[in-house]
């Protein structure tokens, strides 16, 4: 590892700067860039991995699901247009609005929040690209799969009609395959997400340029960073409850089924822990977005800029602790619920001041009225009212009232709208230039605009009333005296009006431009660092790596523009023909390597057909493909591990420019892979939390857990196995300091001692007759280590890797970022492990 | 060697340099808080409520809990308000990029930070003032 000192000069000088780059020079390194970034041809376009290509991939599909959601939710409309109608039945009703709001949550809010970001924070951070292209391609052909599949069912009669939140008992008892398809598909989707998030999370921290401490990064990429920490939080619950709802439809394992001591109340907090962080999930982008684009309609920089930090990272807490005012209705102790009232109305303190400091950027900068600052006028309009109801819904004796009516209907609506959608439009107004280079038309945004603005309220204004007239969600239709008619048909002819709006803004969105001229490069003049793309595109990412010291580079620091398109500053060649971007420290952005990225690829589409094959058989029962389609998935993913990631490098530095001498390769801590895999861990970890809060739950709400004359495990089986699991995990970890022939040895011991652990674990329930059908305390227990042997597995794997890797000259001594890596992945399993063998051991002891 | 690496070194800045884990310390503790008044209320109702469902030892615990979380986040919060250092140059803006206002932002986000978790606790703790059973 090359020391401070023989670095070189950071950070640059102004002299250094200041020196011109001859011209040949610059032309020679822009041409070896281009070379380097240039997108595959003709059909093998579609292996492309870059964040622009992709991005633009997902950002279209998502849209795409968003207009089919968008549809069912006009069909529902001509339903209740009228009372006692006959346009839809009720069960096609019912998979309607279960398919509206699935989708609209998991195909549209979430991963529109993941294109875009994907799509704009390299450069907004001036980066190369992501810093793992595959694994963005990766999440983005799983979403693919996912979401036609999960949408395909309509097509069937097939789909999931138990609503959004897929609640038992009614969807664990319901026959056909549509909740099996709802908790598959989407398990498989929420997995892209989480892979979405890792990333992001990595390049805000470790992706930005020199001298880009946190005090002076973008507003959106703190947004992205708490938003990505929620991704990390929120998700993993829900996926220990879909683990647990499938294992109860496909073996009977019942753990909602009261009659076998399970309780259906453990969803739906498995549920709302993940849903209501979801909504503030989607709506923190929109408002980053909107953090963006107020500064450069007020022309000056944001007002409050650490109000805003605080904004995010409270509201970010905050929403962690009101997932109960979903369940106000549900028979919880009264004090339980006074906690989560509160946490609600807590909440709007840092929610509103974000608020506020937009209206202060406005009130003292001279406001030019941009094109995309309508739409965020319109959404900060809409989102107030939507606030306002929602401290009102927070409020339990209301919310008593109002619960599962059309006043909540309206609620969400107005959030959402106000807090996502009008937000992401403008966004898409104000960026476009950067992702197309064209301008979209004011004079059809301006329609589309009034027309989903006024579209919007004639349909939800009257929702409000409509509720408050008693008039329940969910329901195919009403009868004709309850005075709800003409409610309804406004709220019908509003939604048309309102999809005449989106109409207007998809078609100009995919109106061919191609006689447009080019824009102006940054036609808002604005001050932040995407603005320096080039026009025509050039699929660099940026010419060169700029230095940075101020908030707004291109308003604060002459010259920054011009530098870069020379090639002054950082990364500006490509002599090796390899694709690379700066890694730089956390806190203060300094430059620390040079990172390889991997380039276009087939195997993260293959990967992903696989991965969508073990998650979309078990749906139909047919288990002996999907467990064939896991094991290729593996196979593909270990493939492009090898053969894409930690490569060893031709040499050990290289020249950075500006006087700079970078490693290129480094592991540990230093390494972006090493946060992945800590941040995957961690969302690992909070999933298996949520098993073991199950425990607790089920001991809490039942009156006896384990129930009477339960068995137990067997404990000296289980101190065995235990044992031998972290046996593996020492000398996994003995094995990463030797690094060498000791650590082959010590690898393969390693793998046959989490084998027999975890064979021994399994023995410790085998040999009892604790049967998981009969009861919920068996199949909690079984639960726990199924879940234990599932994750032994993927680290008797991550051992063969790095002991194939010490076999084949991949690992050194010197170049051991996969045992970095790998122990970490062992650290927690490690952990898994021991707690697991106290909850199947010595808690049930305990709890009787 | 420029300014602001001389900065960096005599303010001993490098302790922060790897971690923002600082600024989530006040939120935290209400998180902290927040589960242990949940979790307590929620255990304490099914397992041992009288026959009206009385509370009065849990009010009491949870009480102190509150206590104990408000002192701490106003500990943070005055380690933040010194790091911040406000009155010695007037500055919250922290708009330059050097080690000097990174380390002050750090301070200012985190006591901000400190008065929402602050109001958050004692929003949290109201219901203990005004429930007198589990009902």
């Amino acid at each position: 590892m090359t020391s401070d000192a023989d670095r070189g000069t950071y950070p640059p000088t102004e002299e250094m700067l200041a020196q011109p780059v001859p011209a040949e020079v610059a032309k020679a390194q822009a041409d070896r860039l281009r070379k380097v970034w240039a997108q595959p041809p003709g059909w093998t376009y579609w292996s492309a991995v870059n964040n622009t290509e992709v991005g633009v991939w997902y950002c279209l599909t998502a849209t795409f699901f968003m207009l089919l959601a968008g549809i069912l939710a006009l069909l529902m409309r001509v339903q209740l247009a009228v009372p006692e109608n006959d346009f839809l039945d009720a069960s096609r009703y019912n998979q309607f609005f279960t398919m509206h709001g699935s989708a609209m949550m998991f195909l549209f809010a979430v991963p529109i929040f993941e294109a875009i970001s994907i799509l704009i924070l390299p450069s907004l951070l001036g980066a190369r690209d992501m810093p793992f292209p595959r694994l963005s391609a990766y999440g983005f052909w799983c979403f693919v799969i996912g979401g036609i599949f999960v949408m395909g069912s309509l097509l069937f009669d097939a789909a999931p009609d138990a609503g959004w939140f897929m609640y038992p008992p009614l969807a664990t008892e319901y026959g056909g395959i549509g909740a099996d398809i709802w908790l598959l598909g989407l398990s498989f989707i929420e997995v892209a997400s989480i892979a979405a998030a890792v990333e992001l999370i990595v390049g805000v921290l470790k992706c930005r340029p020199p001298g880009m401490r946190v005090n002076i990064m973008p507003l959106y990429a703190w947004y992205v960073l708490v938003v990505g920490g929620m991704i990390v939080f929120a998700f993993p619950p829900l996926i220990a409850g879909d683990f647990l709802f499938e294992m109860q439809r496909s073996f009977d394992w019942p753990f909602f089924d009261p009659e076998r001591g399970g309780d259906p109340m453990l969803w739906q907090h498995l549920f709302w822990i993940f849903g209501h962080p979801e909504v503030y999930i989607i709506f923190l982008p929109s408002i980053a977005v909107t953090a963006m684009i107020v500064p450069t309609a007020a022309r000056r920089p944001i007002v409050g800029y650490s109000w805003i930090v605080l904004s995010a990272v409270g509201t970010g807490f905050l929403s962690f602790g009101l997932w109960v005012h979903h369940m106000f209705a549900t028979g919880l102790p009264a004090i339980s619920l006074g906690f989560f009232s509160a946490a609600s109305e807590a909440v709007v303190l840092p929610t509103g001041i974000q608020i506020f400091a937009f209206v202060a950027t406005l009130m003292v900068g001279r406001v030019r009225m941009i094109h995309p600052m309508l739409w965020i006028a319109g959404a900060l309009a809409i989102f107030v009212a939507g606030g306002l109801t929602g401290v009102m819904v927070a409020i339990v004796p209301f919310d008593w009232q109002v619960h599962d009516t059309y006043f909540i209907v309206a609620h969400l609506h107005y959030t959402i709208f106000g807090g996502m959608l009008f937000p992401v439009i403008g966004g898409i107004y104000y960026f476009y230039p950067i992702i197309a280079k064209k301008q979209l038309s004011e004079r059809l945004g301006k329609w589309a605009f009034w027309l989903m603005f006024t579209g919007f309220n004639v349909t939800f204004l009257p929702m409000h009333l409509t509720g408050m007239q008693g008039m329940p969600r969910r329901v195919f239709t009403y009868p004709g005296d309850l005075g709800w008619n003409w409610l309804n048909m406004i709220s019908t002819v509003g939604a048309f009006v309102m999809a005449a709006g989106i109409l207007v803004f998809v078609y100009d969105l995919l109106r061919p431009k191609g006689k447009q001229p080019d824009p102006p490069r940054n036609p808002w003049d604005a001050g932040t660092l995407e603005w320096t793309h080039n026009v025509p595109g050039e699929a660099w990412g940026i010419r060169s790596i700029p230095y940075v010291d101020t908030r707004y580079p291109l308003w604060q620091q002459s010259k920054m523009q011009e530098r870069i398109d020379a090639g002054r500053y950082y990364l500006p060649d490509a002599e090796e023909g390899k694709r690379e971007t700066l890694v730089t420290s956390v806190i203060d952005a300094h430059p620390l390597h040079v990172q390889r990225v991997t380039g276009p690829a087939w195997i993260t589409i293959w990967a992903a057909i696989f991965t969508g094959g073990a998650f979309i058989f078990p749906t139909f029962h047919w288990y002996p493909p999907a467990i064939v389609s896991a094991v290729l998935a593996v196979a593909c993913i270990i493939y492009w591990n090898w053969t894409s990631t930690a490569v060893i490098p031709e040499k050990d530095s290289k020249d950075a420019g500006l006087g700079l001498r970078l490693p290129l390769y480094v592991s540990g801590p230093d390494a972006v892979g090493w946060w992945a895999v800590w941040i995957t861990m961690l969302a690992d970890a909070t999933a298996f939390s949520s098993l073991v809060f199950a425990v607790f739950f089920y001991w809490t709400a039942s009156a006896q857990f384990p129930p009477d004359g339960a068995q137990f495990a067997n404990g000296g089986l289980v101190a065995a196995g235990t044992g031998l699991v972290a046996g593996s995990w020492a000398l996994t970890a003995w094995a990463r300091r030797d690094a060498g022939r000791g650590a082959m040895a010590a690898l393969a011991a390693a793998m046959l001692a989490a084998c027999a652990g975890g064979a021994v674990l399994f023995l410790a329930l085998w040999t009892t007759d604790m049967d998981p059908t009969e009861h919920v305390y068996p199949a909690m227990m079984w639960a726990l280590v199924i879940w234990v042997i599932v994750h032994l597995i993927a680290g008797v794997v991550l051992q063969g890797y790095c002991l194939a890797g010490l076999a084949f000259g991949k690992i050194t001594r010197r170049h051991d970022a996969p045992l970095w890596n790998s122990l970490l992945f062992w650290h927690f399993l490690c952990l898994t492990v021991l707690v697991t063998g106290a909850m199947i051991a010595i808690a049930p002891r305990l709890m009787t | 060697m420029s300014h602001d690496k001389q900065t960096s070194d005599a303010r001993q800045f490098a302790e922060e340099s790897s971690s923002l884990v600082r600024i989530t310390a006040a939120p935290l503790t209400w998180a902290g808080h927040f589960v242990l008044c949940y979790g307590a209320a929620a255990v304490w109702c099914v397992k041992w409520p009288g026959p009206i469902g009385q509370m009065a030892p849990l009010r009491i615990a949870l009480g102190l809990a509150t206590v104990l979380a408000l002192a701490i986040i106003a500990w943070l919060g005055w380690r933040s308000w010194q790091q911040w250092d406000l009155l010695d140059d007037y500055d919250y803006e922290h708009e330059m990029g050097v080690g000097e206002d990174r380390h002050e932002f750090l301070g200012h986000a985190a006591f901000l930070l400190s008065i929402v978790s602050f109001v958050g606790v004692i929003f949290t703790s109201l219901p203990l003032v005004f429930a007198a059973t589990c009902r």
